[in-house]
């Protein structure tokens, strides 16, 4: 072993057994693992939510196709050991005894749903249970709704096309019905094995093919790679969960954004502690490095001894990190697998090499700059003291930190956005304390003088390091700061979700209600305390054209379906709705609503404003839609936004009354009913036979179901941040007192009393504390701000309750840091203090 | 008779510093010679330049201007790397404030000039020399676990290892109780003596000054006087 290696490791052996270390050690520890734990948790609710919200696709991937596929590929798809199943759909009339209505047919094979189940039944209507079976050769399982249209009960028979059915089962929900209000058939459910000899998908008819595959990501990834060559876009369409913009997938997708925001904090918040600890460690090794320089060590060997150091020093901490982060993460999952179903089976890499990563570019660029100060203390350091390091430039400082900071958290999250957003938080915060510090300079000056008291040394300490360490006032408050994003974030995107499904959310729909079926049903709600939600009349109406262009690129279903899954928008036919007040949910992002309209003046419409976008439909423009035989125009004078997470009917259009008044509409309407009183369902609905029911019931629980264990696991993400803030915080208020220590012995062999010099420090924390919570409170809201609006896509707000919390609770938190580290060293005697200063 | 070149020659040299209001000199141009094997004390009230010059002497600052021969080497023309090689192959150091690495135990702070220079054995020749201080029940102690006193016998021993042909002191008694700066100073002229090495004493004692060859005075960053000491003290 070379000299330099023998020194480095008999240093790195003494320092780490005398606890010299620990600062930085805890540091790097706690970077890797709470960078360990948060990713592999979050990698692994990730997962365990992606495979919940695979259940909306019935499998992992689905090629949806207008026309049947070529048998090669689904052979293919098991040579790639994917799973595969298949459904064929179509619209028949179904035929009961007397009565007959249009169903939409679902012919699925054995292996059908790959993820997810089907639900049935006893009763129409009835309690939904999951099933393993699948209809047989000869059965139908029918919708609730079918046996009201058609008069039948189970056990009885339908007649399909050219074949009749047995009716075996009361289909509930099957996973990838999606969910539309409008024009929504009910679902029949049989084998694909009777599709042929019904005759009902001859030339002529609309059949859609759906295929299902299941399997590792990386063959289903290897398998879309073989098969994309081979799709024609006007024909087929390969979705992923991924894909999925509905409500559940909108959460989700939020939820994963959350976590990558929480780890990226984390990563901050260790860079954050090293680099602290760092130059706490490079100023203790000043002494060293003046004595071995004096000895006679060149600046090279000098450079070899401490990189040396600094990689034994990593190592262990990343050994430890990993540990640590593993076992924290393991005990977070055990606790919560009752709620959210993580498995602890699946092992995921990508976190691993990350936390490595992290902990060794934070050690390594976050100890630079002090490595280099330190590798500049001159030898004379020996004969005067008060040098300390000919190297001093606060702007390389900042520029090697922030340029480390960004750079991981870009390569981390490989989101410019929300890096960028982060980072430039950090720089307006930056340079808000170091006017801040200023200002302490020049109230210290004021303050600080006058008659020695505990408030007078505080402020006359913090005059001094306000000048001499900002740095120390600048991680404090990144420190709240990241705390308070990771916190309002995380309430914001809770109450959001909750209030997506408050109390009283509608479980039941009602379509084709006739003006007199909808006086009926008002009394019916109101006789049966039922809260309803407002009838909107409903026409299906052609968009054929803008500004009497007739549309040539036509916005299909799919897209519509694609966009906003299970609502359907523009295809074909589009629904309208007219009426003067605007939908709650709804709002004017542009021009005028259409109670402005006078006589006289060209219709009014409200479009959406993104299928507006989709269309390039502007303000102004007129637009043409065929009702029936008529032709109405109306002329857009409003976009609105429209909060499609509601579980409401929503409109793309929105006419004036005096547009469709010749019309006799039906209507749509929504209510809410208990599930105690679930039962009572038949007998609300028995005198209105014709109009059409949904229940929404499963599809609001699996909702939420899917928020609160999204929710839960947010909870604890952020338990784990403030975990690793609180320890930053620690580290550093034990940082700062180390260099207090030399000022406390000299007050205390000068014969200040201890509750003085204590009082003195712990103001001089409140102080700082306050300080660093109010500037993290403005940073927040420019953070926030960004975040909400940019990358989660929220409704952004003020906090201002935050502008009082965060100084108070700063105060306090670093003020009782402060007191518990002063407490230390003043139970130790003056010897003793004096000892340690060595 | 043929003359030795001197051990340390120094010609005019000078240093400034500079400051708020300005380049400030705080030494005046200062020339003189010590022998091989010779000691010499620079007394001199505080503040008046002689632990500038010792810093200059030893090569552990730079000059402004003059010359400094070390050995027949110009240190005044040699850069920081060039200057770190003759302090660890010809200097050896002793500090007021012991200046041992805290993390180093007795034994391996003895061994660390040894192990810079590229030594042969550091940890046998470590053991012997700090047997010869009468640390060797020590060896494995940490710096704050030892006296003041057994602190700057331990740096004495570091100071020697390498066999330097010059030994600079700062102070070495300055933080000793009066025991203790015998114990240290017999033991420092000793060493001194047995090796023959060339000692530059800095210090305001003027008893410990006395008992080196010639004392250089220094006042407000001026050499003052050389003179001889009056007799000899034993240090008994």
């Amino acid at each position: 072993m070379s000299t330099v290696f023998q020194l480095a490791w008999r240093l790195f052996k003494h320092e780490a057994k005398r606890g010299e270390l620990t600062i930085i050690l805890l540091a790097i520890v706690l970077s890797v693992g709470s960078v360990l734990s948060l990713s592999l948790f979050s990698e692994r609710l990730q997962g365990a939510l992606t495979d919940r919200s695979a259940e909306f696709i019935a499998a992992d991937r689905q090629l949806r196709s207008r026309e049947l596929v070529d048998d090669d590929w689904l052979s293919k798809a098991s040579e790639f050991n994917l799973n595969s199943a298949y459904q064929v759909s179509t619209r028949s009339m179904v035929f009961g005894a007397k009565e007959l209505a249009l169903a939409d047919l679902r012919a699925v094979d054995a292996n059908y749903p790959l993820k997810g189940s089907i639900k049935v039944a006893l009763q129409a209507f009835g309690v939904p249970e999951a099933t393993t079976e699948s209809p047989k050769s000869g059965e139908v399982w029918i919708d609730s709704r079918l046996f009201q249209l058609v008069q039948v009960e189970l056990g009885g028979n339908v007649d399909i096309g050219d074949a009749s059915f047995k009716i075996t089962k009361v289909l509930s929900e099957i996973p990838d019905a999606g969910f539309s209000v409008f024009n929504t058939e009910p679902i029949v459910l049989m084998s694909t094995e009777d599709l042929a000899k019904t005759n009902v998908t001859g030339p002529g008819s609309r059949v859609s093919y759906k295929y299902y595959f299941t399997g590792e990501t990386s063959d289903l990834d290897d398998y879309y790679d073989w098969l994309r060559p081979q799709l024609n876009r006007d024909v087929h369409r390969w979705t992923s969960i991924e894909d999925d913009d509905s409500a559940i997938g909108r959460s989700i997708a939020r939820a994963e954004q959350f976590f990558l925001l929480a780890s990226l904090l984390a990563i901050v918040l260790a860079a954050v502690s090293i680099a602290v600890a760092a130059q706490r460690y490079s100023q203790r090794h000043y002494d060293p490095v003046a004595i071995m320089k004096t000895l006679g060590a060149g600046k090279s060997m000098v450079q070899r001894i401490y990189l040396l150091q600094i990689c034994f020093i990593t190592l262990l901490g990343i050994i430890l990190g990993v540990t640590a982060g593993f076992i924290l993460q393991q005990v977070v999952v055990m606790f919560l697998a009752d709620i959210v179903e993580v498995s602890l089976d699946i092992w995921h890499w990508r976190p691993l090499a990350i936390a490595i990563f992290t902990g060794i570019i934070c050690s390594v660029l976050f100890s630079l700059y002090p490595l280099l100060q330190l590798f500049s203390v001159p030898p004379l350091r020996v004969l005067r003291r008060d040098i300390n390091t000919t190297l001093s430039s606060k702007v390389l400082q900042f520029s090697t930190s922030g340029i480390a900071v960004f750079l991981l958290m870009w390569v981390y999250s490989q989101d410019l956005m929300i890096s960028a957003i982060l980072f430039i938080s950090g720089i307006i915060l930056v340079v808000l304390l170091l006017g801040v510090t200023h200002v302490l300079i020049a109230l210290g000056r004021k303050l600080g003088s006058g008659s020695m008291g505990s408030w007078t040394l505080a402020w006359a300490r913090i005059r001094r390091r306000a000048m001499g360490n900002s740095v120390q006032l600048i991680s404090f408050s990144i420190t709240i700061m990241l705390l308070l994003v990771v916190l309002v974030m995380r309430n914001d995107m809770v109450e959001q979700w909750r209030d997506q499904l408050p109390e009283g959310t509608p479980n039941y729909f009602v379509s084709n209600v006739t003006e007199s079926q909808r006086i009926g049903l008002e009394d019916q709600f109101a006789q049966n305390n039922v809260t309803g939600g407002g009838f909107y009349p409903v026409a299906r109406g052609r968009f054929v054209a803008i500004n009497d262009e007739k549309i040539r690129t036509e916005v299909t279903k799919e897209d519509a379906e694609v966009a906003n899954e299970g609502r359907q928008g523009l295809g074909r036919e589009a629904n309208l709705t007219w009426g003067t007040e605007l939908q709650t949910g709804n709002k004017i992002v542009e021009g005028e609503w259409l109670d402005s309209w006078q006589e006289g003046e060209p219709y009014p419409l409200s479009i959406e404003s993104q299928i507006a976008g989709r269309l390039g439909v502007k303000l102004g423009d007129e637009l043409t839609f065929n009702i029936g035989s008529e032709v109405i125009k109306s002329t857009v004078t409003s976009l609105r936004e429209v909060n499609w997470q509601t579980m409401q009917p929503n409109f793309y259009f929105v006419l004036h009354p005096k547009a469709v008044e010749n019309f006799v509409p039906t209507y749509i309407t929504s209510f809410s009913l208990d599930e105690s009183r679930k039962a009572e369902i038949t007998s609300l609905m028995a005198p209105f036979a014709s109009v059409t029911l949904f229940d929404v019931d499963a599809r609001i629980n699996q909702l939420r179901e899917i928020i609160d264990q999204v929710s839960m696991a947010v909870e604890f993400i952020l338990i784990l941040v403030l975990i690793a803030g609180a320890l930053v915080l620690i580290a550093q208020v034990q940082a700062s007192m180390d260099e207090r220590l030399q000022e406390l012995t000299i007050l205390r062999t000068l014969g200040a009393k201890g509750w003085m010099i204590r009082f003195s420090v712990i103001n001089e924390f409140l102080i700082i504390g306050f300080v660093a919570g109010l500037m993290a409170a403005i940073a927040n809201e420019f953070s926030l701000y960004m975040l909400q609006t940019q990358v989660f896509q929220m409704e952004a707000g003020l906090h201002l309750e935050y502008w009082v919390i965060a100084p108070i609770v700063g105060a306090l938190t670093v003020g009782f840091l402060g007191a518990i580290g002063c407490w230390r060293l003043l139970s130790l005697n003056t010897g003793e203090l004096l000892r340690k200063m060595v | 008779m043929t003359i030795a070149p001197a051990m340390i020659e120094t010609k005019s040299i000078i240093k400034k510093v500079d400051t708020s209001e300005g380049e400030l000199q705080i030494l005046q141009p200062i020339s003189f010679t010590v022998k091989p094997g010779e000691s010499i004390a620079i007394i001199g009230a505080s503040g008046s330049g002689k632990s500038t010059l010792l810093g200059l002497l030893a090569g552990l600052d730079e000059v402004s201007g003059g010359h400094i021969m070390i050995d027949g080497e110009a240190l005044h023309s040699m850069d920081e790397e060039q200057r770190a090689r003759l302090r660890g192959e010809k200097v050896g150091f002793i500090f007021q404030s012991f200046m041992l690495v805290q993390s180093l135990t007795a034994l391996e702070n003895i061994m660390l000039p040894a192990e810079i220079a590229g030594l042969s054995e550091p940890k046998k020749r470590a053991q012997k020399i700090l047997e010869q201080v009468g640390l060797d029940h020590r060896a494995n102690h940490f710096p704050n676990q030892l006296s003041g006193g057994e602190q700057q016998r331990v740096a004495i021993a570091r100071a020697f290892i390498t066999n330097p042909k010059i030994l600079f002191a700062d102070e070495p008694t300055g933080n000793l109780d009066s025991t203790n700066s015998t114990k240290v100073e017999n033991l420092l002229f000793d060493l001194n003596k047995k090796s023959n090495t060339t000692l530059v004493l800095v210090t305001h004692d003027h008893k410990l000054a006395q008992r080196c060859q010639r004392q250089l005075h220094m006042d407000a960053g001026e050499l003052t006087e050389q003179t001889k000491p009056l007799k000899v003290v034993s240090g008994e």
